[in-house]
C-alpha cells in the first residue's frame, strides 16, 4: 500500500511542474605547468619521429646515455601533461560556451526571427565542432602521440641489449626450443587439437552477429572478393589450419580483419585501402588465421557464455556504428573473434586475451613466411596504424591491446628466428590491380554515406566550422607550443 | 503563349500591338486575381490513411479521392509512397519518466523488433534537452543497443513541446517521406516553445507523427487519487499528443496495458504500409498562415457514394 502510494506521489509529481534541476558542480581546476626546459637531445627528439621498423635498424648504431634518455622520459611525460591539459582546458572552455550558446537558443527560440536563429545555430556548431575536436586531441591522439614516443624510446633503450640476445640465442640453437619454434613443420604440426569442434559454434557466432546487425554488408565485387580469397587461401595452405577457410569480404570503412572459431575469416573493405601492398595484407590474414588454429576462440569461451559476448559485442557495435567516439580501436577489438570481443572488455580476462594477441602475432608472421611473403610486412602495417590511425575517429587501436613495444618486438624476434627465404614477395601486380577495382568501390560506398539522411546534418550557409589542423604522424608538438628550447648533441655512432 | 505564336505569324502591326494589348490586359487580370502573397506553385506529397469500420481501405484509385486546398478542388497524382522511409524515434527519458519507465522501454523494444527492414531510423531522447542517441541507420538494432546502454537520467525536466519543435526544425532538412514516432507522457515542464509553437511548426513541416502515450495504465489506476490540477496535466498531456497526430494525419495511441504496446507499435507499421499518396502542386501562399486541406476518399457502390473515413494533415503554412 505504501509502494502504491509513493507510485501516485510519483506520478502526480511527474504531472505537475517541478523546480529546476541541480547539476554537477565542478571544481576549478588548476591550468597545467609548462614542461621544464628539456635537458634533452635534439637526435634523440628526431630518432622518435622514425619508423618503428627504421628504429629496429637504427637503435644499435645509437649511443644515448641512460641520464639522456631518462631526461627525455621525463620530459615527455611532462609535455604529455602539458599539451593534454592545455587541450582539456580549451574543450572545457568550448564546452561552457557551448552551454551558454545552447541556453541562448533556448531562451529566444520561440521568438527569434530566422536571421537570429540561424546566426546561433552557425555559432552552436562552431562551438560543437572546436569542443569535439579538442577533446578528441586531448583524451586520444596526445595520448597515443606521446605512448609511440615512450614506445619508441623503450625500443632505442632496450632493442641493442635483446639483439644481443637473439644473436646468441641463434648462434647457440636455444631458439629452436621457442614455443612453435618447429616452423620447418608448419602444416604438420598441432597447435590446439580439435578445430573442427569450433565450426559450430563460428556458425552459430555468424548467425547470431547477423540477427543482432551486427555483421556490415558483404562487398558485391567478384575481382575484389577472389583477390582476397586467392591470398588468404594461400596463406591458410600454409599454415597449420586443418579445416577448411571460409572468407568474407566486409563493404565497411573499418580498418579491421576477424576471424571467428571454425575458420571463418572475415576482412573489411577498410583493412584493403589501408594496405600498401600484398605482404602487409598476408601479415594480417595470418595473424586472424593464428587465432583460429591456436583455438582462442574456444579457449575463451570457456570464461564467458556466448550470450554475454553477444551482449558485450553488441554494446560495441552500437557505439562504433552510430559515429561515437570509439572506432577503430574498438572494431579492432573485433578481431579477437565474437567472443573474444567480450573479453576485450572484460579487464578480468584482458590478461588472457593479451597472451592470445602475442601468439596470434606469432604465428601469423611464420605463415606469412611460410606461404613467401615478406614476414616484416606485418610489422609495417601495424606501425602505419599506430603513427596514423590511432587518431582515426578519436580512439587508440592498441589502448586495450598488449604493451606495443612489447609486441614490436616479439614481432621482429620471431622474424629474426626464421630461416632466411630468398625472394621473398612484397607486393603483386594482383593487389595493385585490387587496389584500381577497390578505388570506384570505395568511393560509391563514401557518396552513399554522404547521402545517407542525417539528424545531426550540419546548418546550411554557415561560414565552415574551424578546424585545429594536426595530421597523424606529425611531431605532436605542432600543436603544443611547448617552451623552453632542446640542446642539441651529435650523435655518437658505434 | 502569346509570344510563341506572335513569333510565327508576321501580320500588320497595327495587330501585333492589339495583341500586345490584350496580353498586357489578361496578365493584369490574372495578376489582380491571384492573392497577394501568391508564388510559384511547388509540389508536395500528402500521405494519407483511409478507413473503414476501424479497418485500413487499401486498392482505391485516383478516382477514389476528391482534395482540396482552401476550399478549392486541386488535382493530383496518385503515387507511390517514397522509399526507403525516414523514422525517428523520439522517446521521454527523464528521471520524472520512473513511474512508467516500463512502458516506455516496451514501446521502444516492440518497435525494434517489428520494423521492417530497408528504412532509416534513428533515436533521440529528451528530458530538459534533446539528445540524438543514433542518427539515422538501416540497422535498426543499434537503437535498441543504444537505449539499453542509456544511463541514468540526469534531469528531472520533461520539455516535450522543446523536443517536438526541434526534431521537426532537424527532420526538416531531410529528403524523402518523414515519419516521427514520439514515445512518451505528453507532459510538459519547461519548454521554452509553447503548443502555439509546436502546431505552427507541425503545419510547416512534412512529417507524419504518431504518438504512443505512456503511463495510460497508472493514469487509469490512480486517477481516483489524483488532484484537478494533475488530472488537468494529465488530460493536456493526452491532447497534446493528440494534437500531433491529427495535425500531422498520423494516429495516438494510450495503451492501458503494457502488453498493448507491441499491437501499438504493429498499428503503426501497418498504418505506414497501406497509405496512400497524393502528389500535387500546392496553392497555398507563403504567408505564415493555415491552409486547409480536405480530402474525401469514398466508392461508389450501386450508384450510391460510400464515404471513408480519412487521416491526412490538416493543412501546409508555408
Amino acid at each position: 500500500m505504501k509502494a502504491a502510494y509513493l507510485r501516485v506521489l510519483l506520478f502526480a509529481g511527474a504531472a505537475l511542474a517541478a523546480g529546476a534541476s541541480g547539476c554537477a558542480h565542478k571544481a576549478p581546476v588548476e591550468p597545467p605547468k609548462p614542461p621544464l626546459v628539456p635537458a634533452v637531445f635534439q637526435p634523440l627528439q628526431e630518432a622518435l619521429q622514425k619508423s618503428y621498423l627504421e628504429l629496429f635498424q637504427l637503435a644499435p648504431t645509437l649511443e644515448f646515455s641512460n641520464t639522456q634518455i631518462q631526461n627525455m622520459r621525463n620530459y615527455l611525460e611532462q609535455a604529455r601533461k602539458y599539451c593534454v591539459g592545455q587541450y582539456k582546458k580549451k574543450s572545457d572552455q568550448y564546452s561552457a560556451d557551448l552551454k551558454r550558446l545552447e541556453g541562448n537558443l533556448k531562451q529566444v527560440s520561440a521568438t527569434a526571427s530566422d536571421t537570429q536563429r540561424h546566426d546561433l545555430h552557425c555559432q552552436i556548431q562552431n562551438t560543437r565542432a572546436l569542443q569535439s575536436q579538442t577533446e578528441v586531441l586531448a583524451d586520444h591522439a596526445i595520448p597515443v602521440a606521446y605512448e609511440n614516443k615512450e614506445a619508441k624510446l623503450d625500443l632505442i633503450q632496450q632493442w641493442p641489449g635483446d639483439l644481443k640476445q637473439i644473436k646468441q640465442q641463434i648462434a647457440d640453437g636455444s631458439y629452436l626450443k621457442r614455443q612453435w619454434g618447429d616452423v620447418k613443420d608448419i602444416g604438420f604440426r598441432e597447435i590446439a587439437s580439435g578445430q573442427k569442434d569450433d565450426i559450430k559454434t563460428g556458425e552459430d557466432a555468424i548467425k547470431q552477429m547477423k540477427q543482432a546487425g551486427l555483421m556490415p554488408k558483404e562487398l558485391d565485387n567478384k575481382a575484389i572478393t577472389d583477390y582476397v580469397e586467392g591470398v588468404a587461401q594461400k596463406v591458410a595452405k600454409h599454415s597449420d589450419l586443418q579445416i577448411p577457410l571460409h572468407v568474407t569480404v566486409l563493404n565497411s570503412k573499418e580498418i579491421n580483419a576477424f576471424a571467428l572459431p571454425g575458420g571463418f575469416l572475415f576482412v573489411e573493405r577498410g583493412l584493403l585501402d589501408a594496405a600498401d601492398d600484398e605482404s602487409e595484407l598476408a601479415g594480417v590474414i595470418g595473424h586472424e588465421i593464428g587465432h583460429v588454429v591456436a583455438r582462442h576462440g574456444h579457449k575463451l569461451m570457456q570464461k564467458a557464455t556466448i550470450e554475454s559476448v553477444v551482449f558485450q559485442a553488441a554494446q560495441v557495435a552500437a557505439v562504433l556504428l552510430t559515429g561515437g567516439a570509439a572506432g577503430i580501436g574498438t572494431y579492432y577489438a573485433l578481431q579477437y573473434g565474437f567472443y573474444g570481443l567480450g573479453l576485450a572488455l572484460n579487464l578480468n580476462l584482458l590478461g588472457v586475451s593479451r597472451e592470445y594477441e602475442l601468439q596470434a602475432d606469432q604465428l601469423g608472421i611464420q605463415y606469412a613466411w611460410n606461404t613467401g611473403y615478406d614476414p616484416s610486412g606485418f610489422i609495417r602495417f601495424f606501425d602505419k596504424m599506430a603513427t596514423q590511425e590511432g587518431y582515426v575517429n578519436g580512439a587508440s587501436w592498441f589502448r586495450d591491446h598488449p604493451p606495443f613495444y612489447q609486441r614490436m618486438l616479439d614481432a621482429e624476434r620471431e622474424i629474426m628466428f626464421l630461416p632466411k627465404k630468398e625472394n621473398l614477395v612484397v607486393q603483386s601486380s594482383a593487389f595493385e590491380q585490387m587496389k584500381k577495382e577497390l578505388k570506384p568501390v570505395t568511393a560509391k560506398a563514401e557518396a552513399e554515406e554522404k547521402g545517407r539522411p542525417s539528424l545531426l546534418a550540419p546548418e546550411q550557409g554557415c561560414p565552415a566550422p574551424q578546424k585545429i589542423e594536426y595530421k597523424p604522424g606529425e611531431p605532436i608538438e605542432t600543436i603544443c607550443s611547448l617552451p623552453g628550447t632542446v640542446v642539441t648533441t651529435k650523435v655518437a655512432s658505434r | 503563349m502569346f509570344a510563341a505564336r506572335d513569333s510565327g505569324d508576321h501580320k500588320g502591326g497595327k495587330q501585333i500591338t492589339a495583341l500586345a494589348g490584350l496580353a498586357i490586359g489578361a496578365i493584369l487580370v490574372a495578376f489582380r486575381a491571384l492573392p497577394v502573397a501568391a508564388q510559384a506553385p511547388r509540389l508536395v506529397s500528402l500521405y494519407a490513411t483511409v478507413e473503414r469500420d476501424g479497418g485500413l481501405v487499401r486498392g482505391l484509385g485516383p478516382q477514389n479521392f476528391h482534395l482540396y486546398e482552401d476550399g478549392d478542388s486541386r488535382p493530383f497524382r496518385l503515387e507511390q509512397p517514397e522509399t526507403p522511409m525516414v523514422i525517428a524515434l523520439l522517446v521521454e527519458y527523464s528521471q520524472r519518466s520512473y513511474p512508467y519507465f516500463n512502458d516506455i522501454q516496451t514501446a521502444v523494444e516492440s518497435f525494434v523488433k517489428q520494423a521492417p527492414e530497408g528504412n532509416w531510423y534513428a533515436l533521440a531522447t529528451f528530458s530538459h534537452n534533446l539528445e540524438v542517441q543514433v542518427d539515422f541507420t538501416k540497422q535498426v538494432m543499434q537503437l535498441s543497443n543504444a537505449f539499453a546502454q542509456l544511463g541514468e537520467p540526469m534531469w528531472n525536466e520533461v520539455d516535450t513541446y522543446d523536443a517536438v519543435y526541434e526534431m521537426l526544425d532537424k527532420m526538416e532538412r531531410l529528403p524523402g517521406r518523414r515519419v516521427l514516432i514520439v514515445i512518451a507522457s505528453g507532459l510538459d515542464s519547461f519548454s521554452s516553445h509553447t503548443l502555439d509553437d509546436v502546431q505552427k511548426k507541425i503545419d510547416a513541416v512534412n512529417v507524419v507523427i504518431y504518438g504512443v502515450g505512456a503511463g495510460s495504465m497508472l493514469r487509469g489506476l490512480y486517477e481516483p487519487y489524483l488532484g484537478a490540477m494533475q488530472e488537468m496535466s494529465l488530460l493536456q498531456a493526452q491532447t497534446f499528443l493528440q494534437m500531433l497526430a491529427d495535425k500531422s494525419g498520423g494516429e495516438a495511441w494510450f495503451p492501458k496495458l503494457e502488453g498493448a504496446f507491441p499491437d501499438v507499435i504493429k498499428g503503426i507499421f501497418q498504418d505506414l504500409e497501406n497509405q496512400y499518396r497524393l502528389v500535387y502542386e500546392s496553392r497555398a501562399a507563403a504567408d505564415h498562415k493555415l491552409h486547409k486541406i480536405k480530402l474525401e476518399a469514398f466508392q461508389i457502390v450501386n450508384d450510391k457514394r460510400q464515404n471513408f473515413k480519412v487521416r491526412v494533415r490538416e493543412g501546409w503554412r508555408f
